[in-house]
């Protein structure tokens, strides 16, 4: 090698060694990065669950409507005893931070929960009372799992178990359409029939 | 084809009735009116049995016929029981307005093929020696079956439910809301469901167990089959898997919240640093069972001791 060539290079090294081994950017871009990547990818991961779920509750809800629609002349005469609202009330349901189930889902959960209302009033009141208390200990679960997927968003876990919570409701609402509506000892068009 | 049908003087003729040739009108039914019905019925045919309060007793005889004792609750209508064909039905008729209507105790015999499909309220269910299929659904009432090699599915919101099973493959379903279920001797596969009721499978052999609950307990104790695949699930129930004889399986265990206990050995490790978890996998003999337990706060325990 030339001397030429010699103070090329020794420059060419000295300069690299005044550069520093890192650079940190001027600010965290991370965040920014974060908040572009996982919403795409928990929802690509996700993306069975939706179908999966309004599938699933809507040939729960269409089963109660069409039973709903043929009981709808005698609880009429019930539901007009009945608070407008009925008592099961949900709010929307969230999937974690920044996710909630499509609107499908949960219009048809509202309307398979307003279909049972007149039904659950009829129920034995201990019946009726313990149902209550665990749909509502259903709701506080699902509550609790997406405080949790808060702290661990992506969550395998949690979200098995939430969506596995969001179906058993709906288990138990189709359980207590069948045991109320889809029989002939829990169908009656007079509530004192029930007080037994 | 026998029609057997009980009403009050008060009942109003309905539309329906003229068309029914056969029909046989019975006396009034007072307080605690015996109930004595028997019509031929197919080995293997179908009987429905619906009752609002009091109970059902459902035994089997060598006979191809159905009888049907009892008593009818004051204030119950009537009790309807036909048989045609393969489908033989018992229902206990309410008036359509009235506020107290004592229970019906009704006493059923029939052939030990036979299907069988209850439909109660409060009224509590005993099923014995039915080897067909069962469908039983209570809302308050209690059950009590025993399982065969058909299907049976037990259905409550608070009643109770217990299966002891016959050590035929079979498959059973069970789903309560705030019930316990006790499930005993069962082989074949057992999904069961509940909200806040306990769920316990004593001495069962199960190839196949799919358990869940959100507040209840599950537990197993008994032996696994080598080729078993069981999955606990649940939100804060605990979890507890009491194995006997030698067990040969993969088991694979995670909680958000809850603690691991395992006295195979291995320890459960945590899943992060910064946030709370933990999960535990190992295999235990050369077993290809597949145990799978997951809860959000309940604790998993899994011991052979």
């Amino acid at each position: 090698m030339t001397p030429g060539r010699l103070d090329s290079a020794q420059r060419l090294d000295d300069a690299l060694a005044r550069l520093p081994g890192s650079i940190e950017p001027a600010r965290d871009l991370w965040p920014a990065i974060e908040a572009q990547l996982e919403p795409r990818d928990v929802r690509a991961g996700r993306r069975w669950l939706w179908p999966a779920a309004a599938a699933a509750v809507l040939l729960v809800a269409g089963s109660s409507l069409i039973t709903a629609n043929l009981l709808r002349r005698e609880d009429s005469a019930v539901a007009r005893q009945l608070p407008a609202s009925g008592r099961l009330t949900y709010a929307a349901a969230a999937f974690g931070p920044g996710q909630t189930l499509d609107p499908t889902y949960d219009a048809a959960r509202q309307e398979l929960a307003r279909s049972l209302a007149a039904r659950i009033e009829r129920l034995p009141p201990d019946a009726r009372q313990q149902l209550e208390r665990n749909l509502a200990e259903l709701r506080r679960a699902s509550a609790e799992i997406n405080a949790a997927l808060e702290l661990r968003p992506g969550d395998a876990l949690l979200e098995e178990l939430l969506l596995n919570t969001y179906q058993d409701e709906l288990a138990v609402l189709a359980s207590v359409d069948q045991l109320t509506g889809g029989n002939g000892a829990g169908t009656t068009t007079d509530p004192t029939r029930m007080q037994l | 084809m026998t029609i057997r049908f009980y009403a009050t003087p008060a009942t109003k003729p309905t539309a329906w009735l003229p068309a029914l040739a056969l029909l046989v009108m019975v006396p009034a039914a007072d307080a605690g009116t015996p109930i004595n019905e028997r019509a031929a019925a197919d080995p293997t045919g179908k009987v429905e049995v619906s009752n609002t309060a009091g109970s059902v007793v459902v035994t089997t005889w060598p006979r191809n016929e159905v009888e049907v004792t009892g008593s009818l609750g004051t204030g119950a209508e009537g009790l309807e029981f036909s048989s045609v064909d393969k489908l033989t039905r018992v229902k206990v008729n309410l008036p359509e307005r009235s506020s107290r209507v004592e229970g019906t105790s009704l006493i059923i015999k029939l052939p030990a093929g036979s299907s069988l499909a209850v439909n109660t309220v409060s009224a509590d269910v005993s099923a014995k020696g039915v080897r067909g299929q069962q469908r039983l659904q209570s809302v308050s009432g209690d059950i009590h079956t025993e399982a065969a090699a058909e299907d049976v599915e037990c259905k409550t919101v608070s009643g109770h439910v217990t299966v002891a099973g016959t050590g035929q493959r079979g498959l059973l379903t069970v789903t309560t809301v705030s019930g316990d279920a006790t499930v005993t001797s069962v082989a074949g596969e057992v999904n069961g469901n509940t909200v806040s009721g306990n769920f316990t499978i004593t001495m069962g052999d199960t190839s196949r167990s799919r358990l869940r609950s959100t507040s209840g307990d599950l537990g197993l104790k008994g032996h696994v089959a080598q080729d078993a695949r069981l999955d606990f699930e649940s939100i804060s129930g605990d979890v507890r898997l009491d194995l006997q004889g030698p067990v040969g399986a993969e088991f694979e265990m995670s909680s958000f919240n809850g603690q691991i206990r395992n006295c195979f050995g291995p320890k459960a490790t945590r899943t992060s640093e910064y946030a709370p978890g933990s999960e535990l996998r190992f295999r235990e003999g050369q077993g290809t069972a597949r145990v799978r337990i997951k809860t959000l706060n309940g604790d998993i325990s899994v011991c052979n001791k």
